[in-house]
Protein backbone atom coordinates (compact mmCIF):
# COMPACT_ATOMS: atom_id res chain seq x y z
CA UNK A 1 0.00 0.00 0.00
CA UNK A 2 2.72 2.28 1.01
CA UNK A 3 4.89 1.80 -2.36
CA UNK A 4 1.87 1.79 -4.60
CA UNK A 5 1.13 5.30 -2.86
CA UNK A 6 4.65 6.58 -3.28
CA UNK A 7 4.35 5.21 -6.34
CA UNK A 8 1.87 7.65 -7.59
CA UNK A 9 3.18 10.79 -5.60
CA UNK A 10 6.05 10.38 -7.59
CA UNK A 11 4.45 10.35 -10.69
CA UNK A 12 2.64 13.25 -10.52
CA UNK A 13 5.77 15.12 -9.50
CA UNK A 14 7.08 14.19 -12.33
CA UNK A 15 4.39 15.74 -14.64
CA UNK A 16 4.30 18.82 -12.38
CA UNK A 17 7.98 18.82 -13.14
CA UNK A 18 7.62 18.71 -16.87
CA UNK A 19 4.57 21.13 -16.90
CA UNK A 20 6.60 23.43 -14.34
CA UNK A 21 9.77 23.38 -16.64
CA UNK A 22 7.78 24.03 -19.67
CA UNK A 23 5.98 27.34 -18.04
CA UNK A 24 9.68 28.44 -16.77
CA UNK A 25 11.37 27.86 -20.48
CA UNK A 26 8.56 29.69 -22.22
CA UNK A 27 8.36 32.78 -19.68
CA UNK A 28 11.77 33.09 -19.40
CA UNK A 29 12.35 33.19 -22.80
CA UNK A 30 15.18 30.54 -22.93
CA UNK A 31 12.67 29.05 -25.71
CA UNK A 32 10.80 31.77 -27.96
CA UNK A 33 7.73 31.73 -26.49
CA UNK A 34 6.37 32.62 -30.12
CA UNK A 35 7.71 28.88 -30.55
CA UNK A 36 6.50 27.55 -27.53
CA UNK A 37 3.69 29.39 -25.70
CA UNK A 38 3.47 28.45 -21.62
CA UNK A 39 1.78 25.81 -20.67
CA UNK A 40 -0.82 28.17 -18.35
CA UNK A 41 -1.88 30.08 -21.61
CA UNK A 42 -2.02 26.32 -23.62
CA UNK A 43 -4.68 25.38 -21.04
CA UNK A 44 -6.47 28.79 -20.99
CA UNK A 45 -6.45 28.49 -25.18
CA UNK A 46 -7.72 25.22 -24.74
CA UNK A 47 -10.37 26.18 -22.91
CA UNK A 48 -11.33 28.63 -25.21
CA UNK A 49 -11.52 26.40 -28.02
CA UNK A 50 -13.79 23.63 -26.00
CA UNK A 51 -16.69 26.33 -26.45
CA UNK A 52 -16.36 26.96 -29.76
CA UNK A 53 -19.17 25.37 -31.93
CA UNK A 54 -16.40 24.47 -34.94
CA UNK A 55 -13.81 22.72 -32.55
CA UNK A 56 -16.42 20.64 -30.67
CA UNK A 57 -17.95 19.87 -34.16
CA UNK A 58 -14.49 18.96 -35.47
CA UNK A 59 -13.91 16.53 -32.74
CA UNK A 60 -17.64 14.90 -33.12
CA UNK A 61 -16.61 14.42 -37.08
CA UNK A 62 -13.14 12.73 -35.64
CA UNK A 63 -15.35 10.78 -33.27
CA UNK A 64 -17.90 9.22 -35.38
CA UNK A 65 -14.70 8.76 -38.09
CA UNK A 66 -12.88 6.76 -35.51
CA UNK A 67 -15.51 4.57 -33.98
CA UNK A 68 -17.34 3.67 -37.61
CA UNK A 69 -13.10 2.57 -38.24
CA UNK A 70 -13.24 1.08 -35.42
CA UNK A 71 -16.65 -0.85 -35.25
CA UNK A 72 -15.84 -2.28 -38.96
CA UNK A 73 -12.26 -3.18 -38.22
CA UNK A 74 -12.44 -4.95 -34.87
CA UNK A 75 -15.35 -7.32 -35.93
CA UNK A 76 -13.41 -7.97 -39.00
CA UNK A 77 -9.92 -8.53 -37.62
CA UNK A 78 -11.72 -10.43 -35.29
CA UNK A 79 -13.19 -13.08 -37.53
CA UNK A 80 -10.57 -13.18 -39.63
CA UNK A 81 -7.86 -13.78 -36.71
CA UNK A 82 -9.92 -16.48 -35.49
CA UNK A 83 -10.10 -18.28 -38.87
CA UNK A 84 -6.19 -17.99 -38.94
CA UNK A 85 -5.86 -19.51 -35.32
CA UNK A 86 -8.57 -22.33 -36.38
CA UNK A 87 -7.53 -23.77 -39.06
CA UNK A 88 -3.98 -25.20 -39.97
CA UNK A 89 -4.29 -24.75 -43.52
CA UNK A 90 -5.43 -21.26 -43.76
CA UNK A 91 -2.79 -20.19 -40.52
CA UNK A 92 0.05 -21.87 -42.63
CA UNK A 93 -0.77 -19.72 -45.74
CA UNK A 94 -1.49 -16.60 -44.35
CA UNK A 95 0.53 -15.93 -41.06
CA UNK A 96 3.41 -14.77 -43.00
CA UNK A 97 1.71 -12.78 -45.39
CA UNK A 98 -0.11 -11.06 -42.27
CA UNK A 99 3.54 -10.19 -41.23
CA UNK A 100 4.40 -8.99 -44.20
CA UNK A 101 1.55 -6.91 -44.40
CA UNK A 102 2.02 -5.79 -40.74
CA UNK A 103 5.25 -4.24 -41.10
CA UNK A 104 4.37 -2.11 -43.95
CA UNK A 105 4.11 1.65 -42.53
CA UNK A 106 0.07 2.13 -43.49
CA UNK A 107 1.20 6.00 -44.04
CA UNK A 108 2.43 5.35 -47.66
CA UNK A 109 -0.90 3.84 -48.81
CA UNK A 110 -1.99 6.92 -47.94
CA UNK A 111 -2.64 8.70 -50.93
CA UNK A 112 -3.94 5.56 -52.65
CA UNK A 113 -7.17 5.99 -50.28
CA UNK A 114 -7.86 9.86 -51.12
CA UNK A 115 -7.17 8.81 -55.28
CA UNK A 116 -9.94 6.01 -54.57
CA UNK A 117 -12.35 7.08 -51.82
CA UNK A 118 -11.99 11.52 -52.53
CA UNK A 119 -11.47 13.36 -49.77
CA UNK A 120 -13.95 12.95 -47.14
CA UNK A 121 -15.74 10.59 -44.48
CA UNK A 122 -14.87 7.17 -46.38
CA UNK A 123 -11.69 8.15 -47.19
CA UNK A 124 -10.83 8.66 -43.44
CA UNK A 125 -13.13 5.91 -42.06
CA UNK A 126 -10.96 3.54 -44.97
CA UNK A 127 -7.42 4.27 -43.88
CA UNK A 128 -8.50 4.07 -40.41
CA UNK A 129 -9.73 0.37 -41.08
CA UNK A 130 -6.93 -0.40 -42.96
CA UNK A 131 -4.43 0.36 -40.32
CA UNK A 132 -6.08 -1.02 -37.49
CA UNK A 133 -7.08 -3.99 -39.40
CA UNK A 134 -3.66 -6.01 -39.20
CA UNK A 135 -3.00 -5.36 -35.50
CA UNK A 136 -6.82 -6.77 -34.95
CA UNK A 137 -6.32 -9.76 -37.30
CA UNK A 138 -2.78 -10.66 -34.75
CA UNK A 139 -4.00 -10.17 -31.18
CA UNK A 140 -6.81 -12.28 -32.51
CA UNK A 141 -4.86 -15.27 -33.55
CA UNK A 142 -2.44 -14.70 -30.02
CA UNK A 143 -6.06 -14.48 -28.20
CA UNK A 144 -7.36 -17.90 -29.90
CA UNK A 145 -3.93 -19.61 -29.27
CA UNK A 146 -3.90 -18.62 -25.66
CA UNK A 147 -6.87 -21.06 -25.17
CA UNK A 148 -5.38 -24.32 -23.33
CA UNK A 149 -6.20 -27.55 -25.04
CA UNK A 150 -6.49 -29.12 -21.57
CA UNK A 151 -9.71 -26.30 -20.53
CA UNK A 152 -11.06 -27.66 -23.76
CA UNK A 153 -10.77 -31.39 -23.20
CA UNK A 154 -12.36 -30.40 -19.51
CA UNK A 155 -15.24 -29.45 -21.09
CA UNK A 156 -15.39 -31.71 -23.62
CA UNK A 157 -15.12 -34.55 -20.49
CA UNK A 158 -18.17 -32.76 -19.14
CA UNK A 159 -20.82 -32.42 -21.78
CA UNK A 160 -20.26 -29.02 -23.24
CA UNK A 161 -21.91 -28.02 -25.81
CA UNK A 162 -20.41 -25.46 -28.56
CA UNK A 163 -22.44 -22.39 -27.35
CA UNK A 164 -21.04 -23.69 -23.85
CA UNK A 165 -17.47 -23.66 -24.82
CA UNK A 166 -17.63 -20.97 -26.83
CA UNK A 167 -19.01 -19.02 -23.44
CA UNK A 168 -17.79 -20.84 -21.07
CA UNK A 169 -13.84 -21.56 -22.05
CA UNK A 170 -13.21 -19.65 -25.32
CA UNK A 171 -14.34 -16.11 -23.88
CA UNK A 172 -13.05 -15.86 -20.40
CA UNK A 173 -9.78 -17.54 -21.62
CA UNK A 174 -9.32 -14.63 -24.83
CA UNK A 175 -11.03 -11.64 -22.33
CA UNK A 176 -7.60 -10.56 -21.50
CA UNK A 177 -5.55 -10.70 -24.32
CA UNK A 178 -8.81 -9.34 -26.24
CA UNK A 179 -9.27 -6.44 -24.14
CA UNK A 180 -5.34 -5.36 -24.61
CA UNK A 181 -5.96 -5.93 -28.08
CA UNK A 182 -8.69 -3.38 -28.22
CA UNK A 183 -6.97 -0.88 -26.83
CA UNK A 184 -3.37 -1.01 -28.90
CA UNK A 185 -6.02 -1.53 -32.13
CA UNK A 186 -7.81 1.91 -31.02
CA UNK A 187 -4.11 3.46 -30.50
CA UNK A 188 -3.48 2.33 -34.29
CA UNK A 189 -7.20 3.30 -35.55
CA UNK A 190 -6.56 7.10 -34.36
CA UNK A 191 -3.44 7.76 -35.76
CA UNK A 192 -4.41 6.71 -39.02
CA UNK A 193 -8.24 8.53 -38.89
CA UNK A 194 -5.94 11.52 -37.69
CA UNK A 195 -2.91 10.99 -40.22
CA UNK A 196 -5.78 11.36 -42.91
CA UNK A 197 -7.43 14.19 -41.78
CA UNK A 198 -4.20 15.91 -41.93
CA UNK A 199 -3.04 15.02 -44.70
CA UNK A 200 -5.98 16.07 -46.88
CA UNK A 201 -9.58 16.87 -45.26
CA UNK A 202 -12.34 19.72 -44.36
CA UNK A 203 -13.09 18.63 -41.17
CA UNK A 204 -12.05 16.66 -38.44
CA UNK A 205 -9.32 17.39 -35.14
CA UNK A 206 -6.58 16.37 -37.50
CA UNK A 207 -7.70 19.11 -40.32
CA UNK A 208 -7.77 21.68 -37.37
CA UNK A 209 -4.49 21.07 -36.11
CA UNK A 210 -2.89 20.73 -39.43
CA UNK A 211 -4.31 24.09 -40.06
CA UNK A 212 -3.39 25.90 -36.69
CA UNK A 213 0.21 24.65 -37.47
CA UNK A 214 0.49 25.78 -40.76
CA UNK A 215 -0.69 29.09 -39.78
CA UNK A 216 1.71 29.30 -37.49
CA UNK A 217 -0.99 29.55 -34.33
CA UNK A 218 1.31 27.81 -31.97
CA UNK A 219 -0.74 28.34 -28.56
CA UNK A 220 -3.73 26.88 -30.55
CA UNK A 221 -1.74 23.83 -32.18
CA UNK A 222 -0.44 22.92 -28.73
CA UNK A 223 -3.87 23.17 -27.26
CA UNK A 224 -5.19 20.65 -30.00
CA UNK A 225 -2.46 18.32 -29.19
CA UNK A 226 -3.25 18.35 -25.30
CA UNK A 227 -6.70 17.70 -26.16
CA UNK A 228 -6.16 14.68 -28.50
CA UNK A 229 -3.75 13.45 -25.90
CA UNK A 230 -5.94 13.70 -22.75
CA UNK A 231 -8.94 12.25 -25.51
CA UNK A 232 -6.39 9.28 -26.48
CA UNK A 233 -5.14 8.42 -22.27
CA UNK A 234 -8.65 8.83 -21.06
CA UNK A 235 -9.63 6.00 -23.55
CA UNK A 236 -6.15 3.16 -22.74
CA UNK A 237 -7.32 3.54 -19.14
CA UNK A 238 -10.55 3.00 -18.97
CA UNK A 239 -10.19 -0.32 -21.28
CA UNK A 240 -7.18 -1.06 -19.12
CA UNK A 241 -9.11 -0.63 -15.87
CA UNK A 242 -11.50 -3.41 -17.55
CA UNK A 243 -8.79 -4.99 -17.89
CA UNK A 244 -7.16 -5.55 -14.65
CA UNK A 245 -10.81 -6.58 -13.25
CA UNK A 246 -11.07 -9.26 -15.72
CA UNK A 247 -8.08 -10.68 -15.67
CA UNK A 248 -6.99 -10.67 -11.92
CA UNK A 249 -6.28 -14.52 -12.71
CA UNK A 250 -3.50 -14.03 -14.90
CA UNK A 251 -0.82 -14.16 -12.35
CA UNK B 1 -30.44 -28.64 -25.29
CA UNK B 2 -32.37 -30.40 -23.06
CA UNK B 3 -30.35 -30.40 -19.84
CA UNK B 4 -32.27 -33.24 -18.32
CA UNK B 5 -32.04 -35.41 -21.22
CA UNK B 6 -28.97 -37.51 -19.93
CA UNK B 7 -29.99 -37.87 -15.92
CA UNK B 8 -31.93 -40.97 -16.83
CA UNK B 9 -29.83 -43.84 -15.69
CA UNK B 10 -29.24 -45.79 -18.68
CA UNK B 11 -27.86 -48.94 -17.16
CA UNK B 12 -28.75 -51.63 -14.98
CA UNK B 13 -28.08 -51.17 -11.18
CA UNK B 14 -25.81 -54.00 -10.65
CA UNK B 15 -23.42 -53.21 -13.31
CA UNK B 16 -22.96 -49.56 -12.22
CA UNK B 17 -19.43 -48.91 -12.05
CA UNK B 18 -18.06 -51.93 -14.18
CA UNK B 19 -15.77 -51.53 -17.11
CA UNK B 20 -15.19 -53.66 -20.29
CA UNK B 21 -12.58 -53.20 -22.20
CA UNK B 22 -12.64 -55.97 -24.98
CA UNK B 23 -10.02 -56.05 -27.88
CA UNK B 24 -9.59 -52.53 -28.15
CA UNK B 25 -6.74 -51.02 -31.12
CA UNK B 26 -6.10 -47.82 -32.01
CA UNK B 27 -4.43 -46.80 -35.13
CA UNK B 28 -2.87 -43.11 -35.80
CA UNK B 29 -3.08 -42.81 -39.75
CA UNK B 30 0.10 -39.87 -40.44
CA UNK B 31 1.13 -39.30 -43.74
CA UNK B 32 3.79 -41.38 -43.74
CA UNK B 33 2.99 -44.22 -41.81
CA UNK B 34 0.04 -45.76 -39.93
CA UNK B 35 0.97 -45.97 -35.61
CA UNK B 36 -0.46 -48.60 -33.88
CA UNK B 37 -1.28 -47.05 -30.45
CA UNK B 38 -3.04 -49.93 -28.94
CA UNK B 39 -3.04 -53.79 -29.87
CA UNK B 40 -5.69 -55.92 -28.58
CA UNK B 41 -5.91 -54.92 -25.42
CA UNK B 42 -8.66 -56.38 -23.06
CA UNK B 43 -9.33 -55.90 -19.20
CA UNK B 44 -12.07 -56.00 -17.00
CA UNK B 45 -12.50 -53.80 -14.12
CA UNK B 46 -14.99 -54.84 -11.57
CA UNK B 47 -17.19 -51.86 -9.33
CA UNK B 48 -15.29 -50.24 -6.56
CA UNK B 49 -11.98 -51.84 -7.21
CA UNK B 50 -8.80 -49.11 -7.61
CA UNK B 51 -6.81 -50.23 -11.26
CA UNK B 52 -3.62 -48.36 -12.06
CA UNK B 53 -2.49 -48.25 -15.66
CA UNK B 54 1.27 -47.76 -15.65
CA UNK B 55 4.12 -48.29 -18.70
CA UNK B 56 6.97 -46.43 -20.24
CA UNK B 57 5.75 -42.62 -22.33
CA UNK B 58 4.25 -43.90 -25.63
CA UNK B 59 2.59 -46.96 -24.38
CA UNK B 60 -0.94 -45.61 -24.60
CA UNK B 61 -2.09 -45.58 -21.39
CA UNK B 62 -3.52 -42.07 -20.94
CA UNK B 63 -4.79 -42.38 -24.44
CA UNK B 64 -6.66 -46.20 -23.33
CA UNK B 65 -8.04 -43.98 -20.88
CA UNK B 66 -9.43 -40.87 -22.87
CA UNK B 67 -11.27 -43.80 -24.67
CA UNK B 68 -12.70 -45.39 -21.72
CA UNK B 69 -13.84 -41.32 -20.84
CA UNK B 70 -15.38 -40.90 -24.33
CA UNK B 71 -13.01 -38.47 -25.29
CA UNK B 72 -11.30 -40.59 -28.07
CA UNK B 73 -13.11 -43.34 -30.47
CA UNK B 74 -11.13 -46.84 -30.57
CA UNK B 75 -10.40 -48.21 -34.18
CA UNK B 76 -11.07 -51.13 -33.29
CA UNK B 77 -12.86 -53.48 -30.48
CA UNK B 78 -15.02 -52.42 -27.83
CA UNK B 79 -15.50 -50.28 -24.19
CA UNK B 80 -18.52 -50.71 -22.15
CA UNK B 81 -19.10 -48.27 -18.87
CA UNK B 82 -21.69 -49.57 -16.53
CA UNK B 83 -22.82 -52.02 -19.31
CA UNK B 84 -23.15 -49.46 -22.19
CA UNK B 85 -20.99 -48.48 -24.73
CA UNK B 86 -19.26 -44.48 -24.42
CA UNK B 87 -19.66 -43.11 -28.03
CA UNK B 88 -19.06 -39.55 -26.08
CA UNK B 89 -18.18 -38.35 -22.42
CA UNK B 90 -21.59 -38.81 -20.11
CA UNK B 91 -20.38 -37.28 -17.08
CA UNK B 92 -23.49 -39.16 -15.00
CA UNK B 93 -21.19 -42.44 -15.68
CA UNK B 94 -17.57 -40.84 -15.84
CA UNK B 95 -15.75 -38.07 -14.30
CA UNK B 96 -12.34 -37.52 -15.50
CA UNK B 97 -9.21 -36.18 -13.17
CA UNK B 98 -6.75 -34.17 -15.53
CA UNK B 99 -3.42 -32.64 -14.15
CA UNK B 100 -2.94 -29.59 -12.57
CA UNK B 101 -3.45 -26.80 -15.27
CA UNK B 102 -6.68 -28.43 -15.89
CA UNK B 103 -8.75 -25.62 -13.45
CA UNK B 104 -10.10 -22.80 -14.59
CA UNK B 105 -8.10 -19.47 -13.55
CA UNK B 106 -10.72 -17.36 -13.63
CA UNK B 107 -13.47 -19.28 -11.52
CA UNK B 108 -13.17 -19.92 -8.13
CA UNK B 109 -13.10 -23.42 -6.71
CA UNK B 110 -16.25 -23.39 -5.81
CA UNK B 111 -17.30 -22.00 -9.32
CA UNK B 112 -14.89 -24.87 -11.14
CA UNK B 113 -16.69 -27.87 -8.74
CA UNK B 114 -20.01 -25.93 -10.10
CA UNK B 115 -18.70 -26.35 -13.95
CA UNK B 116 -20.56 -29.54 -14.67
CA UNK B 117 -23.57 -28.62 -13.24
CA UNK B 118 -23.71 -25.35 -14.73
CA UNK B 119 -23.28 -27.18 -17.69
CA UNK B 120 -26.67 -29.17 -17.55
CA UNK B 121 -28.49 -26.03 -15.92
CA UNK B 122 -29.02 -27.05 -12.24
CA UNK B 123 -30.50 -24.53 -10.22
CA UNK B 124 -28.05 -22.24 -8.59
CA UNK B 125 -28.71 -23.06 -5.31
CA UNK B 126 -28.89 -27.31 -5.96
CA UNK B 127 -25.31 -26.66 -7.79
CA UNK B 128 -24.10 -24.81 -4.59
CA UNK B 129 -24.97 -27.20 -2.37
CA UNK B 130 -23.45 -30.23 -4.30
CA UNK B 131 -20.18 -28.00 -4.68
CA UNK B 132 -19.77 -27.56 -1.18
CA UNK B 133 -20.46 -31.15 -0.23
CA UNK B 134 -17.99 -32.28 -2.85
CA UNK B 135 -15.54 -29.55 -1.80
CA UNK B 136 -15.58 -31.05 2.01
CA UNK B 137 -15.04 -34.56 1.04
CA UNK B 138 -11.85 -33.65 -0.23
CA UNK B 139 -10.92 -31.83 2.75
CA UNK B 140 -11.12 -28.50 1.42
CA UNK B 141 -14.25 -26.74 3.50
CA UNK B 142 -13.63 -23.26 3.84
CA UNK B 143 -11.73 -22.42 0.22
CA UNK B 144 -14.25 -22.41 -1.95
CA UNK B 145 -13.86 -18.81 -2.21
CA UNK B 146 -10.22 -18.83 -3.99
CA UNK B 147 -9.07 -18.99 -7.39
CA UNK B 148 -6.53 -21.45 -8.49
CA UNK B 149 -3.92 -19.38 -8.31
CA UNK B 150 -4.07 -18.94 -4.39
CA UNK B 151 -4.31 -22.82 -3.85
CA UNK B 152 -1.32 -24.94 -3.42
CA UNK B 153 -0.39 -27.86 -5.89
CA UNK B 154 -2.08 -30.41 -4.24
CA UNK B 155 -4.97 -28.55 -2.94
CA UNK B 156 -5.68 -27.28 -6.79
CA UNK B 157 -5.88 -31.23 -7.11
CA UNK B 158 -8.48 -31.33 -4.71
CA UNK B 159 -10.62 -29.34 -6.44
CA UNK B 160 -9.94 -31.36 -9.61
CA UNK B 161 -11.51 -34.47 -7.76
CA UNK B 162 -14.26 -32.47 -6.31
CA UNK B 163 -15.04 -31.39 -9.86
CA UNK B 164 -14.83 -35.11 -11.05
CA UNK B 165 -17.33 -36.44 -8.04
CA UNK B 166 -19.16 -33.56 -7.91
CA UNK B 167 -22.43 -35.74 -10.01
CA UNK B 168 -21.41 -38.07 -8.39
CA UNK B 169 -20.46 -40.83 -11.40
CA UNK B 170 -20.13 -44.59 -10.40
CA UNK B 171 -16.76 -44.29 -12.10
CA UNK B 172 -13.34 -41.87 -11.39
CA UNK B 173 -11.04 -41.88 -14.26
CA UNK B 174 -7.73 -39.65 -13.52
CA UNK B 175 -5.01 -39.31 -15.63
CA UNK B 176 -1.57 -38.48 -13.90
CA UNK B 177 -3.31 -36.34 -11.67
CA UNK B 178 -0.71 -35.78 -9.45
CA UNK B 179 2.65 -35.83 -11.71
CA UNK B 180 3.03 -32.36 -11.13
CA UNK B 181 3.15 -32.36 -7.50
CA UNK B 182 6.61 -32.47 -4.79
CA UNK B 183 6.87 -36.00 -3.91
CA UNK B 184 5.49 -34.85 -0.37
CA UNK B 185 2.55 -33.83 -1.66
CA UNK B 186 2.20 -36.83 -3.47
CA UNK B 187 2.21 -38.97 -0.65
CA UNK B 188 -0.12 -37.20 0.87
CA UNK B 189 -2.62 -37.21 -1.86
CA UNK B 190 -2.21 -40.46 -2.07
CA UNK B 191 -3.22 -41.38 1.16
CA UNK B 192 -6.29 -38.57 0.55
CA UNK B 193 -7.59 -39.90 -2.68
CA UNK B 194 -7.47 -43.37 -1.29
CA UNK B 195 -9.91 -42.08 2.23
CA UNK B 196 -11.63 -40.49 -0.36
CA UNK B 197 -12.47 -44.05 -2.69
CA UNK B 198 -12.87 -45.46 0.66
CA UNK B 199 -15.68 -42.99 1.70
CA UNK B 200 -17.73 -43.23 -1.92
CA UNK B 201 -16.82 -46.08 -3.24
CA UNK B 202 -16.27 -45.42 -6.98
CA UNK B 203 -14.44 -47.52 -9.55
CA UNK B 204 -11.29 -45.56 -9.98
CA UNK B 205 -8.97 -46.12 -12.99
CA UNK B 206 -5.68 -44.07 -12.38
CA UNK B 207 -3.13 -43.67 -15.31
CA UNK B 208 0.70 -42.82 -13.25
CA UNK B 209 4.44 -43.55 -14.08
CA UNK B 210 4.92 -44.16 -11.03
CA UNK B 211 5.76 -47.98 -9.96
CA UNK B 212 5.78 -46.77 -6.29
CA UNK B 213 2.39 -44.87 -6.16
CA UNK B 214 0.99 -47.48 -8.08
CA UNK B 215 1.20 -50.01 -5.84
CA UNK B 216 0.66 -48.01 -3.02
CA UNK B 217 -2.62 -46.89 -4.49
CA UNK B 218 -3.83 -50.11 -6.33
CA UNK B 219 -5.65 -52.86 -6.28
CA UNK B 220 -5.21 -54.39 -9.45
CA UNK B 221 -2.07 -52.94 -11.41
CA UNK B 222 -2.20 -53.34 -15.50
CA UNK B 223 1.86 -53.01 -17.22
CA UNK B 224 1.27 -52.02 -20.63
CA UNK B 225 4.73 -52.14 -23.07
CA UNK B 226 5.22 -49.65 -25.71
CA UNK B 227 4.99 -49.27 -29.26
CA UNK B 228 3.15 -51.17 -29.78
CA UNK B 229 0.66 -50.65 -26.65
CA UNK B 230 -0.21 -53.94 -25.28
CA UNK B 231 -1.04 -55.14 -21.65
CA UNK B 232 2.18 -57.61 -20.73
CA UNK B 233 1.17 -58.57 -17.19
CA UNK B 234 -1.98 -57.52 -14.35
CA UNK B 235 -0.77 -57.99 -10.90
CA UNK B 236 -3.40 -58.38 -8.11
CA UNK B 237 -2.10 -55.99 -4.94
CA UNK B 238 -2.68 -58.45 -1.67
CA UNK B 239 -1.41 -55.60 0.63
CA UNK B 240 -4.11 -54.86 3.41
CA UNK B 241 -5.80 -51.59 3.71
CA UNK B 242 -5.53 -48.86 4.75
CA UNK B 243 -1.89 -48.90 3.20
CA UNK B 244 0.48 -47.34 5.25
CA UNK B 245 3.70 -45.49 4.74
CA UNK B 246 6.02 -48.30 6.41
CA UNK B 247 4.46 -51.08 3.74
CA UNK B 248 6.72 -49.15 1.16
CA UNK B 249 10.17 -50.45 2.59
CA UNK B 250 8.37 -53.97 3.47
CA UNK B 251 9.43 -57.38 0.95
CA UNK B 252 5.11 -57.88 -0.51
CA UNK B 253 6.06 -53.93 -1.75
CA UNK B 254 9.41 -54.24 -3.30
CA UNK B 255 8.93 -57.83 -4.90
CA UNK B 256 5.66 -55.69 -6.81
CA UNK B 257 7.40 -53.03 -7.24
CA UNK B 258 10.74 -55.08 -8.97
CA UNK B 259 7.95 -57.25 -11.07
CA UNK B 260 6.56 -54.05 -12.60
CA UNK B 261 10.19 -52.70 -13.19
CA UNK B 262 11.33 -55.94 -15.48
CA UNK B 263 8.79 -55.11 -17.62
CA UNK B 264 9.44 -51.55 -17.88
CA UNK B 265 13.08 -51.75 -18.99
CA UNK B 266 12.34 -54.90 -21.35
CA UNK B 267 9.96 -52.46 -23.13
CA UNK B 268 11.52 -49.05 -22.49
Amino acid sequence: MQSTFVINLARIAIIIAVLALWEVLSRTGIVNPRLLPSASDTFVTLGDLLQRAAVQKDLMVTATEVLAAFALAVPFGAVIGFLVAENRYFADVAKPLLFFAFSIPKSIFLPMFILVFGVGFAQKVGFGFFSTIFIVIMSTTTAVESVKVEHLTVARSYGATPWQTAFRVYLPSMLPVLLEALRISMIFNLTGVILAEMYASRDGIGHQIATWGENFQMKQLLAGVVMVAAIAMTFNELVRWVETRCSHWRM
Amino acid sequence: MQPLANVTPLKPAARAGAIEVKNVGQVFKTRSQDVVALEDVSLEVKPGRFVVLVGPSGCGKSTLLMMMAGLRQQTSGTITISGAPIPQPDPDRVGVVFQEASLFPWLTAEDNVEFPLALRGVPRAERRAKAQDALKLVGLDGFGGRHPHELSGGMKQRVSIARGLVQDPPVLLMDEPFAALDEQTRMTMGDELLRIWAATGKTVVFVTHSLTEAVYLADEVIVMSARPGRIVDHLQVQLPRPRTYEMLSGDAFGALRDRIWRHIRKSA
